[in-house]
């Protein structure tokens, strides 16, 4: 495939800007940390009206793991397609994207590929590290590595495919602030990313297990912590599978919107 | 005959707007409005462009040369005409036919923010697919036209808006495109300045035959640049032809200064198809001294400025 030097360029380009602002990074795991201590006094005092060791098949250390590696992909997914496109439309800067010799959605996805790379590293290594040594071990080491990294990635597509389904939203709507809210308010819910998807009621678990939101948090986090039966190959392969077709129904969507929201760009110039 | 690289025939695009009402009242009924204007930003524009040639796109402020612009380049789709550049049509194959266009618009940069300049050329290299030979070729061919050294490794957010627009250009041209869109490219630029990117895009013409298509307010870009200027008014074309035409467009202009014995100079326009210079001088002799006399020939912009003022002339 000859556009492998275009993606790898990006790519390229991607990471050294990224590393340009390294001062972000300190600041992201600052903000982290205050935010887990407040997740910790928050749960701490959860279970302790609970008045049990376990809630909902969950003890308040597994829910911690779970929770701090959640902020961890958090930091590694997040992306802000949708103030960057309104900007760009509102500016008419996204001519300038337009006219690159590549399709747009793929020419985005491949520049914010490099900031995912540098917070892979920088972000979630670190703070997964770091649980492993405080809890000594309480996240299982072995090929459910490999797995998560595949997870993690269908997750990541599976975030940026929804972006770019809402982002274009906004030509629509001209409020961006709304739109944005609503989105991330939504996703960090549903997806397990602020209270694990356990403690969610059965009725509406139910529901929850079979949108697509669940692909970005809850499955990646599973698939590390080995639980839910992910660790057999028929549980994975379910998991890997919900997935693959939400990307594929994501993709199929954000495709048709977005070509409709472009021409509502080269129709009236935006 | 030269080979066609872009050809409009009939070509308008029609805005549709919404119909703004006054006041708060107004505002609320705009809410539930359905009620549309249309706006013809241009009308049945034919233009062909052959190789190799820089032309100069003008017209007012509004006329519709951005438009206009926007149109060859495919992120705008005509309401009716047709449009090839390259022997594509922009709008249906807009990816396809960005590999074989350069543009600079104005005020915007393509260039990456945080990166040194050299970094973005490798990166629209890469983007491009550029062949690194001729990818060097072009890198020198820059070097033998301007300085590029202090600014190849400085990140673009601390450039100069001078060196910035340099920059742009430099990268609008590093694919070897067929065509270069400039958007007013000198707009807010020194003297200096913009005379080392006219050299430049002058240099980069010949060497490259490359088709230029030019759009800015600053006569001293036309005139250092541009054989052929297009201007069009109210989105329709009212001029088309070589500059030297443009100067007995409204006529021979020249403008005639005479020095009394005053000392005080005296000046008139004056069309030479219509009064006689000589006649004007010695009319003027009969009553005055005259001491010094100067002629000179009407500018470009002064020929500009009375057709935008004038609208469409005879």
């Amino acid at each position: 495939m000859k556009d492998i030097r275009k993606l790898t360029a990006l790519t390229k380009a991607g990471i050294t800007e990224s590393l340009q602002f390294r001062l972000g990074t300190v600041v992201t795991l600052f903000g982290n940390l205050i935010y887990l201590a407040l997740v910790y006094f928050l749960w701490k005092s959860i279970y302790a009206s609970a008045g049990s060791d376990t809630v909902n098949g969950m003890t308040f250390y597994d829910t911690m793991i779970y929770l701090i590696l959640a902020t961890a992909i958090f930091n590694f997914l997040e992306m802000f397609i949708l103030w960057d496109m309104s900007r760009a439309i509102q500016s008419g800067e996204i001519i300038m994207h337009l006219l690159k010799p590549m399709r747009y959605r793929w020419y985005t996805f491949w520049s914010y590929s490099g900031s995912h790379v540098v917070s892979f590293f920088l972000t979630f290594i670190p703070t997964f590290l770091v649980v492993m040594i405080v809890t000594k071990g309480a996240v299982p080491v072995g090929w459910n590595l490999l797995a998560f990294i595949c997870s993690l990635i269908l997750a990541l597509i599976v975030n940026f495919n929804l972006e770019m389904l809402v982002a274009p939203i906004c030509l629509y709507t001209e409020s961006t602030w709304g739109v944005n809210i609503v989105k991330e308010t939504i996703v960090l819910l549903l997806s397990g990313a602020s209270i694990p998807l356990a403690f969610f009621p059965e009725g509406i678990r139910r529901i929850v297990q079979y949108m697509p939101f669940r692909a970005i948090y809850d499955i990646p986090l599973t698939v590390l912590l080995k639980k839910n039966g992910s660790d057999t190959a028929g549980g994975l392969s379910s998991m890997i599978l919900f997935q693959l077709a939400w990307a594929a129904v994501l993709i199929i969507a954000g495709n048709l919107f977005w070509n409709h929201a472009v021409r509502r760009i080269t129709v009236n110039g935006g | 005959m030269a080979k066609e690289v872009l050809v409009m025939k009939d070509v308008s695009k029609e805005f549709k707007v919404l119909k703004r009402h006054e006041g708060l009242k107004g505002s609320i009924r705009d809410l539930f409005s359905r009620d549309y204007t249309s706006v013809m930003a241009v009308k049945n524009v034919s233009l062909t462009v052959e190789e190799g040639e820089i032309i100069g796109y003008l017209g007012p402020n509004g006329a519709g040369k951005s438009t206009t612009i926007k149109m060859m380049t495919g992120v705008l789709e005509q309401t009716s005409g047709e449009i090839t550049v390259n022997g594509l049509v922009p709008y249906k194959e807009r990816t396809k036919n960005s590999e074989k266009i350069g543009v600079v618009f104005g005020q915007r940069s393509q260039l990456w923010w945080a990166l040194p300049l050299i970094e973005s050329f490798k990166l629209l290299r890469d983007i491009y697919m550029v062949p690194e030979k001729d990818y060097q070729d072009m890198l020198e061919l820059y070097r033998s036209l301007v300085d590029i050294e202090p600014i190849l490794h400085k990140p673009v957010r601390q450039m100069s808006l001078g060196q910035r627009t340099l920059s742009d250009i430099l990268a609008a041209f590093l694919h070897d495109p067929g065509i270069v869109f400039l958007d007013e490219p000198t707009i807010g630029l020194d003297v200096s300045m913009k005379a080392k990117i006219r050299e430049l895009i002058k240099g980069l013409n010949e060497a490259k035959k490359t088709t230029v298509i030019l759009t800015t307010h600053d006569m001293g870009d036309v005139d250092a640049l541009c054989r052929r200027i297009v201007i069009i008014d109210e989105g329709q074309k009212i001029y088309d032809n070589d500059i030297d035409h443009l100067k007995n467009y409204f006529g021979s202009y020249r403008t005639l200064k005479l020095r009394l014995e005053d000392g005080s100079w005296h000046e008139q326009v004056i069309d030479e198809n219509k009064t006689d210079v000589m006649h004007v001088i010695q009319e003027t002799q009969k009553k005055h001294r005259i001491t010094d006399i100067q002629l000179e020939e009407i500018s470009t912009e002064e020929i500009i400025r009375k057709i935008y003022e004038g609208g469409k002339a005879s």
